[in-house]
């Protein structure tokens, strides 16, 4: 039968699954100096492996670890679907808004007026591309800084989702809940999934007077935007003159 | 005549070539690449996307399972290292 409210499942690790692999084939080999070889090379890894792992302090495990709750989008299921949307076009005024932030505080696009903003869409918090798109953007704030860009993540998701997510994954930029009425930024800015219920992975770059002067969707949702071309998206837009 | 004291061959380091294998769109190759970057580190990115015969020998080495990332330093396979093992992994390949 199948449960759907056990404990958390903690999938073999790829030192695992290797050897299981191993394992699989060691009867398929007929009785030799190879087959001996082999088997003491495994040994010597078996070896090497309880070295490292007796070395390490979360040897002893009751459940689940932080480590586990980090990482639990690795296994997650899959996310995946070709883009159904075509953003708003460029030279658009950008939609304003007001949503909420993990810490509950109301973030409206009119009050960076005067900065560049990334406005990155995606699909829900814990989900396997998600956790790692915004990763990318946390290491790289220095660089979107410097082009004079602030990067803010909208998805569905509440906002305490928001603030565990962003707590465990070490994220410092605005995650903005579009959650209350559902997804209705994402609407406006023309990438819900309405089968889905949450949005595209998108990208809009709004400039300092609340134009967009970017816009992308990804064209599947595990697709993470090139962080290479963001920056030369950014680096395109004309430098603000002086009056 | 003075010998020179400058030349762009004087002094290199032993290092090993550094190669990352992925998808270009896959969030954790940006990761790495943007740390070898930022690292100064040289590297050939390949898009196995576009390269799918590329993997054939990297599913060797790596044992048969392979994924986006896999970076190979010298001799080194690694899938889908955290930064920290990619800093370990350059260091003992001569880096820094």
């Amino acid at each position: 039968m199948d449960s759907h409210a056990g404990p958390l499942n903690v999938r073999p690790s790829r030192i695992e699954q290797l050897e299981a692999d191993f394992a699989s084939l060691a009867p398929q080999l007929p009785d030799s100096a190879e087959r001996k070889a082999l088997s003491v090379l495994h040994g010597m890894v078996q070896e090497l492996w309880r070295i490292q792992v007796s070395g390490n302090a979360r040897q002893v495990r009751s459940g689940p670890t932080i480590d586990d709750i980090v990482d639990l989008h690795e296994h997650a299921p899959p996310m995946e679907g070709d883009a159904v949307n075509t953003p708003l076009a460029v030279g658009e005024p950008a939609p304003d808004f007001a949503l909420p932030d993990a810490n509950g505080r109301t973030i409206r696009l009119s009050d960076y007026r005067g900065r560049r903003v990334v406005l990155a869409f995606y699909p829900l918090d814990w989900s396997p591309g998600c956790s790692r798109q915004l990763d990318l953007y946390q290491h790289e704030l220095d660089e979107f800084r410097k082009r004079g860009a602030e990067v803010m993540g909208i998805s569905v998701d509440s906002l305490y989702s928001h603030g565990a997510w962003a707590a465990v994954r070490g994220l410092t930029f605005p995650l903005l809940a579009d959650f209350n009425p559902k997804g209705d930024v994402a609407r406006r800015y023309k990438v819900w999934r309405e089968a889905d219920g949450f949005s595209e992975r998108a990208l809009y770059i709004v400039d300092e007077n609340g134009i967009i002067r970017h816009a992308q969707v990804s064209p599947k949702l595990q697709h993470v935007p090139d962080i290479y071309e963001l920056f030369s998206a950014l680096d395109q837009l004309a430098t603000p003159k002086a009056a | 005549m003075y010998a020179s004291t400058y030349s762009p061959f004087a002094y290199r380091p032993q290092v090993a070539d550094v190669a990352v294998y992925g998808s270009r769109w896959c969030g954790i190759t940006m990761m790495v690449r943007r740390h070898l970057d930022r690292a100064g580190i040289p590297y050939r990115f390949i898009d196995w996307d576009l390269h799918p015969e590329a993997r054939d020998q990297l599913e060797w080495l790596a044992g048969g399972r392979i994924g986006s990332p896999t970076v190979t330093i010298g001799g080194q396979v690694l899938v889908q290292p955290s930064l920290r093992e990619l800093d370990w992994a350059l260091s003992r390949a001569g880096y820094r």
